[in-house]
């Protein structure tokens, strides 16, 4: 960690050199939501519901108030900030998702590399295209996404080098990605005691949770904590054929300890995973996506060693034609535990339907209906309910966007 | 009038020979499927010495996070200027051993125009927006120009000889040097050559669209 720590202190340096002062692009939006839900009590609520919305929170609801800067500073460096407000009961109120200086040199001879420092996204996911790592096809995102945006931030420095294939003649581009990262090891843990949930929150840093506050089912879990001093890696690889057809592959594992426990109690959640995906841009407006991610995340809890092996993967297919866009998406997860009782384990499958309409470059409507069906082993154990739900949420989303580009 | 008369007569007898010192080369190309190739660049070079082509000032714009136009061609020691018409910054690079240069960061219409001195191929990019792809052909041929939609390109009044006639396209799988040939103007009648590729073209860059402005 002291070696990650140098590095940090490094970049801020390099930053304090004067630059160039150039224009500062900025973004403001406000997505409202009018929900219909039937659904259990929500992660976000306290209790072991798959939807964002459940039954006690439908109606008009903040889905997103967001704010995002991007800062040029000379040609080649930028700071990124994207902070945003869910309206959850419980949650932070007003929290960063992502902020990070970005270094970008321009390509020599067909190859380029890029540096990021500070907290930002895994190259996973391959719905979340969109401004402030939300998705163009869907409201909500798939199980698997849905899990990185709750537990999982690369809070460290991230390389990539690219071999621009396609600006040299040939039909391919290349790129391998390598980070280092820390503070983030309480990750595992709402996959492990709460669950997978398809929804579009992002836990803000520093102090964001998921989870209910005080005496929940599912009580808060903060996410952005270093504990053992052990830090994390992950390499990648990617590879694109033309603008058609991108594949990414990844391998993450925090290294923590799973016997680690700060002052303040929060377990270090030994987590590693491996994830690919392909997308395929067809013409005719269309796309396709399908993501798969496994791995195991384990804890050691009043010295007894638990693991929960989980997998999440996803199937969209979506069509975009003028200024619409309709998609479709089907969603399956899994999480088994090595528990005598079995608390943990979970397995479920979802289907997702969404129609956008982006009216223009400040207005976007969209339409989606998320159907859920899980059995969750925590339901019977915690809250002696049945362990198989089916939820159903309805949502209806009115998005305007000012900003100096718009 | 006797005057007058002597000139027409003049003119009529010098008709002929102007005919027989030049001539007309007509290009078509066409696709694998032996569908017309439309935009297709040709270049002509002529074996004898030629005056060199005077330069040109080209503008290459950037609206809707795009070149536009994405292919143009130009004379060696021409200038193209790149304004940028979009609302975001864009930061134009090429790495082309033909000219590399790089634009820092900006809007509108900052720099002076960028020379391009060297014959060859520039391909275009923005460091920002990836999917941003453009192409100057530079070239030290006489005559050049692109297809129509009919695959057609001609050029008229050559003087005889034996010509050089190029095709490109940045969609290309054939190699170019395989579409190359040489073709004699005798002046006599009107040259044609058909250019057939041999393989499909890469699938072209697919369009912006209105949620492409929202994505990475």
């Amino acid at each position: 960690m002291n070696a990650l720590r140098t590095l940090v202190a490094a970049s801020a340096l390099c930053t304090a050199a004067p630059g160039i002062a150039w224009s500062t692009d900025w973004e403001l939006s406000a997505d409202m939501r009018l929900v219909d839900s039937d659904g259990q009590r929500s992660l976000f609520d306290g209790g072991f519901g798959a939807l964002r919305y459940d039954r006690e929170h439908d109606g008009v609801q903040i889905g997103r108030l967001r704010a995002a800067l991007t800062q040029p500073l000379g040609d080649v460096w930028a700071v990124k900030l994207d902070a945003s407000y869910y309206g959850q009961d419980d949650a932070h109120p007003l929290g960063v998702t992502e902020a990070y200086l970005e270094y970008r040199p321009y390509p020599i001879d067909g190859w380029r590399t890029r540096v990021r420092i500070g907290a930002y996204y895994p190259p996973v996911s391959l719905e979340d295209t969109a401004s402030g790592w939300s998705s163009p096809y869907t409201l909500s995102n798939s199980a698997l996404n849905s899990w990185l945006g709750e537990e999982v931030r690369t809070i460290g420095i991230e390389g990539n080098l690219e071999w621009l294939g396609t600006r040299l003649g040939h039909d391919f581009d290349l790129g391998m990605t390598g980070a280092i990262f820390g503070w983030n090891e309480p990750a595992g843990t709402v996959v492990g005691t709460g669950g997978f949930s398809l929804n579009d929150f992002q836990t803000s840093l520093p102090q964001g949770y998921v989870g209910g506050r005080g005496a929940a089912a599912f009580p808060e879990q903060p996410i952005f904590h270093e504990i053992d001093g052990h830090e994390g890696f992950y390499v990648g690889a990617d590879a694109r054929y033309l603008d058609r057809v991108t594949l990414i592959a990844l391998h993450y594992d925090d290294r923590a300890n799973p016997t680690a426990v700060d002052l303040a109690g929060n377990e270090a959640w030994d987590t590693h995973f491996n994830s690919a995906g392909v997308r395929v841009n067809a013409g005719g407006g269309w796309t396709a996506i399908v993501q798969w991610l496994a791995g195991t995340t384990a804890v050691v809890y009043s010295g007894e060693a638990y693991s929960y092996p989980f997998h999440a993967r996803f199937a969209l297919i979506s069509r975009e034609w003028g200024r619409n866009t309709v998609s479709a998406r089907y969603d399956v997860f899994g999480i088994e535990s090595n528990a005598d009782d079995n608390l943990g384990a979970e397995d479920g499958h979802a289907w997702t339907v969404a129609y956008i309409f982006n009216q223009s470059l400040r207005w976007r409507f969209a339409l989606e209906w998320l159907h859920v069906t899980s059995d969750s082993a925590a339901r019977v154990l915690v809250l002696d309910e049945p362990a198989y739900a089916r939820e159903n949420q309805t949502q209806l989303s009115i998005r305007y966007t000012i900003g100096s580009d718009r | 009038m006797p005057r007058i008369s002597a000139w027409i007569l003049r003119l009529l007898w010098l008709c002929p020979a102007v005919s027989a010192m030049a001539g007309t080369l007509s290009v078509q190309a066409n696709l694998a499927n032996h569908e017309p190739f439309a935009g297709a660049v040709v270049t002509v070079s002529g074996a004898a010495t030629h005056a060199p082509v005077a330069p040109i000032k080209a503008i290459v714009d950037q609206i809707n996070l795009a070149f536009v136009p994405d292919v143009i061609v130009i004379p060696v020691g021409s200038t193209v200027e790149f304004p940028n018409s979009d609302s975001v910054s864009h930061q134009i690079y090429s790495f082309s051993p033909t000219k590399r240069f790089k634009l820092p960061l900006y809007h509108g219409k900052p720099y002076p125009p960028v020379l391009f001195d060297q014959a060859g191929i520039v391909t275009l990019g923005c460091n920002i927006h990836d999917r941003m792809v453009g192409y100057i052909v530079v070239t030290d041929a006489t005559y050049f120009g692109r297809t129509d939609a009919h695959g057609a390109w001609s050029v008229t009044n050559l003087p005889r000889g034996i010509y050089h006639v190029s095709l490109w396209h940045p969609l290309l799988r054939d190699s170019v040097t395989s579409l190359d040939r040489d073709v004699s103007i005798t002046g006599e009648e009107p040259a044609t050559t058909t250019v057939q590729l041999a393989q499909a073209l890469r699938p072209a860059p697919l369009q912006a669209t209105a949620r492409s402005r929202d994505e990475y």
